[in-house]
């Protein structure tokens, strides 16, 4: 009976009935051997009256010394008084009816743990004393994974709640599904305010039809795709936020979702801004020179045709010629202040409203002529008397044209022609800006708008012009391109949607 | 007929901007100079080539050339003729400028705003 781990003790006394009893407990103990879970047989008096090889393998005992002995002597005390097993297997008895379902850790010696659910089975039998069938399945790996993916789920969850930017998961149609702690605490609005309600909702009205354009197109995109929306949060004003929406895609590639990550801009636009000072304040140093010339030829001819006036003895006629050379000069002068004054106001904290590029241009030109005439420089200029206006922030969009011309400017230092032209391309304004002058390497085309890319030597160079006529250019959702040759001129073409 | 042979005149007067020559001009022939202005290099170059002058006045900036640049092209034809700069570009003790006196390029340099006293004193020291 060695070979034979399950075992029976009340075949044991059945030897009457012959070969066929024989037969059947053959069948019987190979069944309970395949059966890839523990099995053992426990009678009245809490004794195993039969066990199968899987338990025997398991808990390292052999047949002997399992058979007839007692739960207590089969099963470690710890796991006993643990899993309560014992009432439990009394109460089948005495109900008759299956216990639920229990897990319980099991070591045996010199094994590592193994947790395994098991359930007690009333055994009804006429005949023999009454037995309840203790069945224990190892759910170790089940355990192990389900513990693994709660910790994921844990760990996933804290990746969302801890991030600085806001990640949040929409439905197809824009509803909010969860929003991070970072949404509450820039919002000011809590989860559960939110939940359920539309993205757009909680935007800048502005935006309102932007937002549901994109989720339409969301639903067919297979890409992500990006827009700077201001939020309105429970107090104080909108928040300037550059948003990512992804879709969420199921086994068949269908959109069920999207997930939108925000980030807040407001320290990038301060930074902006404070850029864009300090740059425009290194236009107007560049500017300087051209600007004290101009200024002082006017300045010359006023003090000495005051000088003329002061001289006895003169013709009325030269004396009204001196007055009216000092009244010219002096609004010559004062133009160019003028022009100086528009171009060093502020940019920041302005709003979008409908601008007139010619007049844009024309301001800017007038301003940089000075610097042009200095260098010896013609300027060609090509400005339609009708343009539709664009979208834009009049002084910011100066700033882009200041930097580009006086780059073009910088480009010429033996002089040469400046060509600016302003043209309709379907609902584009087309604005390009083109010298003769020395060019750009190819490989230098590529960081051209980087921030703090330059050629010019330290204290010279406007290197932060091109990187910010870039971002204020996005800004007002056009583009900017170069095209240049070395040693023939570069070309700066910039294009701005019309209104 | 070489520029030799013409009756030598006061003063050349380089620069691009009227209000600056009807100045020169008005301050210079009260004062009883002969004085021709142009506006360009390209047109002095050219007034120097036809005609004698005693000293010549230039702007720092002409549409076509730089007045410094100028000044060596005239030093070549007249090396002996005072050249003056007058301008709104430097100022007195610029680096360009000191550089400009000690290279003897130009003989003196008067700041625009001037003094009609400042040109003609220029005019009477070297009489």
């Amino acid at each position: 009976m060695s070979g034979q781990a399950s075992q029976s003790h009340g075949a044991q006394e059945s030897g009457s009935r012959g070969g066929d009893q024989e037969q059947y407990k053959q069948l019987y103990d190979m069944l309970l051997n395949a059966i890839p879970s523990s099995v053992l047989l426990i009678d009245s008096k809490l004794r195993v009256t039969s066990v199968n090889r899987n338990f025997l393998t398991r808990s390292q005992r052999s047949l002997s010394d399992t058979i007839g002995c007692t739960l207590a002597e089969v099963f470690p005390s710890v796991i006993l008084e643990r899993t309560d097993i014992k009432r439990r297997i009394l109460e089948v008895f005495k109900s008759n009816k299956p216990s639920s379902g229990q897990r319980m850790a099991y070591r045996a010696p010199g094994m590592p743990f193994r947790t395994y659910y098991y359930r007690i089975f009333p055994i009804v039998s006429g005949t023999r004393e009454e037995q309840v069938m203790l069945l224990m399945e190892d759910v170790t790996e089940q355990v192990r994974l389900s513990e693994e993916m709660r910790r994921m789920e844990c760990h996933l969850a804290s990746v969302v709640e801890s991030a600085s930017d806001l990640v949040l998961s929409l439905d197809t149609e824009g509803r909010i599904l969860t929003w991070n702690t970072a949404a509450e605490k820039l919002s000011g609005f809590a989860f559960s305010r939110v939940k359920g309600q539309f993205f757009f909702e909680f935007c800048h009205s502005a935006a309102h039809s932007d937002i549901k354009n994109l989720f339409h197109r969301m639903r067919r995109s297979a890409r992500p795709l990006t827009a700077e929306w201001e939020l309105m949060p429970e107090k104080g004003s909108e928040i300037p936020v550059a948003w990512v929406f992804s879709p969420m895609k199921d086994d068949d590639a269908l959109t069920v979702g999207i997930v939108a990550v925000g980030r807040d801009l407001t320290e990038q636009r301060k930074l902006e801004a404070e850029q864009r000072r300090s740059q425009k304040l290194a236009a107007l140093g560049v500017m300087a020179g051209g600007i004290a010339h101009e200024i002082r030829n006017p300045l010359a001819v006023c003090s000495s045709a005051a000088q003329f006036l002061m001289e006895d003895g003169l013709a009325a006629e030269f004396r009204t010629e001196c007055a009216e050379k000092i009244q010219a000069s002096l609004q010559k002068a004062s133009s160019i202040i003028e022009n100086l004054l528009r171009f060093s106001r502020p940019s920041d904290k302005q709003k979008m409203a409908p601008v007139a590029l010619a007049t844009v241009l024309s301001e800017t030109i007038t301003l940089a002529a000075n610097q042009a005439k200095v260098h010896k420089i013609k300027i060609i200029c090509q400005l339609p008397e009708r343009c539709p206006p664009v979208s834009g922030v009049f002084s910011l969009l100066q700033q882009v044209f200041m930097n580009l011309l006086l780059n073009a400017i910088n480009a010429m230092p033996e002089g040469g022609e400046l060509h600016i032209t302003l043209e309709q391309q379907g609902g584009e304004a087309r604005i390009s800006i083109k010298d003769t002058g020395t060019g750009i390497a190819e490989d230098a085309l590529d960081k051209i708008f980087d921030p703090f890319h330059t050629t010019s030597p330290v204290g010279q160079g406007v290197g932060l012009g091109l990187s910010l006529c870039y971002s204020i250019v996005k800004q007002h959702l056009g583009s900017i391109s170069v095209d240049s040759q070395p040693g023939q001129g570069t070309t700066f073409t910039v294009s701005l949607p019309l209104l | 007929m070489t520029a030799s042979s013409q009756p030598l005149l006061d003063c050349l007067i380089v620069d691009d901007e009227p209000g600056i020559a009807w100045v020169m001009e008005h301050l210079l022939l009260t004062g009883g100079y002969t004085a021709v202005s142009v506006p360009t290099g390209m047109a002095a170059l050219a007034a120097l080539r036809q005609q004698r002058f005693r000293l010549a006045f230039l702007d720092a900036k002409l549409p076509d050339i730089d007045g410094l640049q100028l000044a060596q092209q005239l030093r070549e034809l007249e090396p002996a003729m005072p050249i003056i700069l007058v301008s709104g570009y430097y100022y007195p003790d610029d680096p360009a400028i000191l550089r400009a006196l000690e290279s003897d390029t130009i003989s003196h340099f008067i700041a625009k705003p001037f003094t009609n006293g400042d040109i003609l004193a220029v005019l009477a020291g070297l009489a």
